[in-house]
Formats: structure tokens, sequence, C-alpha cells
């Protein structure tokens, strides 16, 4: 099990470039990610190609959660600041892990009776993760936004 | 393929309500989700109930996204009234979607090798199924948010005249302003001039001094500055035999009340630039 969870992290890091392209692709275009239309694709990619970085990191860490909070709270900041609505932030985000997993499809990762069974904890696996970033964007993005407001009352 | 989505969806079906009291039972004691621990439980279990059951709902519907709506909305609106923050709705529905693939597990729905190669696509349809929900939940809840604020901000905005007559709000508010202005100017003569009095009708200097911070925020001080300037060197032209103190007091408490309420505006504004 082990050595198939390696196997789909490793694919997305040795092809970081190529879906974080497809992801850009996608996500310029799709209706829920309205903002990135207008956003410079070069940023975007790179901007996909370090969370696909970070993305590996976490996996292998002994305490992923709290490497989740330790990163991907940068990232929702950065979105934050950027102007980017938290629900199409949240998209963006689901739209990446569908791209890891398409990807893998793709190239038929996925073909032999026994990497299907192993392919059901290998996605569960990437899902939890994924469920953490979602949730520290989630909150880092609730935090943010009640600290801005703290801060007008503040100034009143 | 199709029979084993059916089979997935006829378990979580007929076990929806069994489901949903595990998940309840889960994310009212969860780290995560401190909010969710004092909700009624009756509520919590029929959110999950709505959750599981929407599952088929989902499958059968043409619009599969469309369909999710009808529950997203009714979740986003009954936690936002009952003020638990987003990030813990969102882990609330991660946790509905844990518990489900967790029954269908418990329930060895997935033993031989086929069924486990169909796992993966019956997996698929689960996380598309929250990734809908979970995007349609954080979108509302902005715009019940959003809604609030406006709400709240309702009045002062209609004062604020934003978009009025056809996008002319500012040429508006520059020709009532120059009116008040004017109007201050014959009553501050008619008055001093005139009667010889300094009697309270500087009070209604106030609704231009307030009407210029709401409109302009701090900028809205120079009006309040004009009109102390005003009444200053009127008393001194024509009514030089009263005592200087009361009008130096109204005119420090337009400039005053001016700043304060142009302070507030600038706030204000912020709050409104964010939600948009």
């Amino acid at each position: 099990m082990k050595a198939f969870t390696t196997k789909l992290v490793d694919l997305t890091q040795k092809n970081s470039e190529t879906i974080a392209r497809q992801w850009a692709k996608d996500v310029k275009t799709n209706a829920k990610t309205y903002t990135y239309h207008e956003a410079s694709e070069d940023k975007i990619i790179l901007q996909a190609k370090d969370f696909y970085s970070n993305f590996q990191m976490m996996f292998f860490h002994e305490s992923p959660y709290e490497q989740a909070e330790e990163i991907f709270e940068k990232y929702a900041e950065e979105r934050y600041r950027e102007g980017t609505p938290l629900h199409e932030a949240l998209y963006a985000l689901i739209l990446m892990r569908r791209h890891m997993w398409l990807y893998a499809e793709f190239q038929a990762m996925f073909n032999a009776e026994v990497e299907h069974r192993q392919a059901v904890g290998s996605l569960s696996r990437t899902i939890l993760m994924f469920d953490y970033i979602i949730y520290v964007v989630a909150r880092k993005f609730w935090k943010l936004m009640k600290l801005e407001l703290l801060a007008i009352k503040n100034t009143q | 393929m199709q029979t084993y989505a059916t089979k997935l969806i006829d378990l979580i079906e007929s076990k929806a309500e069994g489901i949903a009291k595990q998940w309840a039972a889960d994310v009212m004691k969860h780290d995560r989700t401190p909010s969710y621990h004092s909700l009624p439980k009756d509520m919590v279990i029929e959110q999950g109930t709505d959750f599981y059951k929407l599952f088929r709902r989902m499958s059968l519907a043409e619009n599969s996204y469309e369909e999710a709506k009808t529950f997203s909305w009714k979740y986003a609106e009954d936690f936002y009234r009952k003020k638990i923050p987003l990030h813990e709705a969102i882990y609330a529905l991660i946790l509905m979607r844990r518990n489900l693939w967790l029954y269908a597990e418990f329930q060895g729905t997935f033993v031989t090798a086929l069924e486990k190669q169909q796992a993966v696509e019956s997996l698929n349809r689960t996380i598309l199924m929250f990734d809908y929900v979970s995007y349609q939940v954080t979108e509302k809840y902005q715009e019940l948010i959003i809604g609030s604020v406006e709400r709240r901000l309702g009045a002062i905005k209609t004062l604020m005249m934003k978009g009025q007559i056809g996008g002319k709000g500012s040429t508006y508010k520059i020709g009532l302003m120059t009116i008040f202005l004017l109007v201050a100017c014959v009553l501050t003569y008619y008055y001093h001039a005139i009667l010889g009095t300094g009697i309270i009708f500087t009070h209604l200097f106030y609704i231009p001094i307030i009407l210029a911070s709401i409109w302009w925020g701090k900028k809205g001080i120079f009006a309040a500055i004009f009109l102390g300037v005003l009444i200053l060197t009127s008393h001194a032209l024509f009514l030089k035999a009263l005592p200087f103190v009361d009008d130096i007091i109204r005119a420090i408490m337009f400039v005053l009340i001016g700043g304060v309420i142009g302070w507030l505006m600038e706030g204000i504004k912020k709050v409104e630039e964010m939600y948009q």
C-alpha cells in the first residue's frame, strides 16, 4: 500500500508542471472559479506547482494535519489578500485534486486488478489530506474576515 | 457499474438515519466542530439524513449540480442562523462523507476484487457530490454574510445616495450641499445682521455637516469647517456686543461632529468594500 501511495504522489510531483498547466487551463475557464479567469497564467501555474510540492511534503509527514496548518494557512492568506472569494479558492483546490487523479488515470496507473484494489486506499489518503487543507484554508479565511472586521471596529 | 452504484445508493438510502446518527455522534464531539456540540441532536440528525437522501436524488437528477442546491442552501441557511463558523460547517460535511464511506466499508460492501475495482468509481461519485455541496454551502454562506451586512448598512446606504438617479449621485450631492450651505449663509446673515441674535438656528447646520460626512467621509469635514468659519466671521462682523464663547463652542462642535461621523463612515465604507 505504501508503495502504491508513493507512486501516485511521486507521479504528481514528477509531472507537476504538466498537471499544473492542465489545472490552470481548467481554472481559467471554469464557471466556478471566475476570479482566476483574469489571473496571469504563469502566476497560477506557479501557484499550483508550489501546491503540489507542498502537498507531497504534507502527504509523507508524520503529522499531516499540523503540516497542513503550517503550509496552507499561508496559502489561504495569499488567496485572501488577492481578493479570491473563499468558494472559488476552495473549488480551485478541488480542481487540483481532480487533476491529480485525472492525470494518474490518463497514465493508466490503475489498470492492473491489484492496483485497482489499492487505489481505494490511496484515493482515501489523498482525500483525507485535501480534507485537512480545505478545513485549514476555510478556517484561515474566516479568521482573516473576523480580524478585518475587528480592525475596522477598532479604528472607529 | 450501474448495479454497483445502485447497490450503494440503496444501502445509503435505507440506512440514511443510522448513518446520520453515527455522523451526529461524531460531529457533536469532534475537536474541529466545537459549535456543533451544543446543537439539538434531532436537528443535527435531520441534516445528516437529508444529506444521505440527496445521494439518490443527485444520481437520478438530470442536473445533479442543481439538485445539490436543494440540500446545500438549506444546510447553509440553518447553520448560518445557528452561528456555526463556515470552516466547521464544511468540516461537518467532510465527516458526513467519511461516515458514509465508513458505514459502507463496515457493511462489507467492497469485499470482492470486482467490487474493490468498482469502489474507486463509487468513491469518486461521493467525492463529486461533496465537492458540489461544499462549493454551494461556501457560496451561500458568503451570500448570507453579505446580505446581513447590507441589511445593517441599508439606512446609511440610502443616505449615501449611492447610484441615485442614473448614477449621477455625486452631482446631486454637490448640488444639494451647495444649496444647504447657501441657505446656511442666508440664515446666518438674517439672524446675525438683521435680528442681531445668535439664537439656536445653528442647530440646522448639523444637517449639511452630517450629510457631508456621510457622503464624503473624512473630506466631509470641510463643510463643518466652512460653517464654523461662517458663524465666527459673521459674529465678528455683526455681533460685536455679544460674547464670542458660544459661537466658538458651536464651531468646535461642528468640526468635532463632522470629523467623528466622517471617521465612522470611512470604517463603514471599508466593511462594504470588503464584502463586495
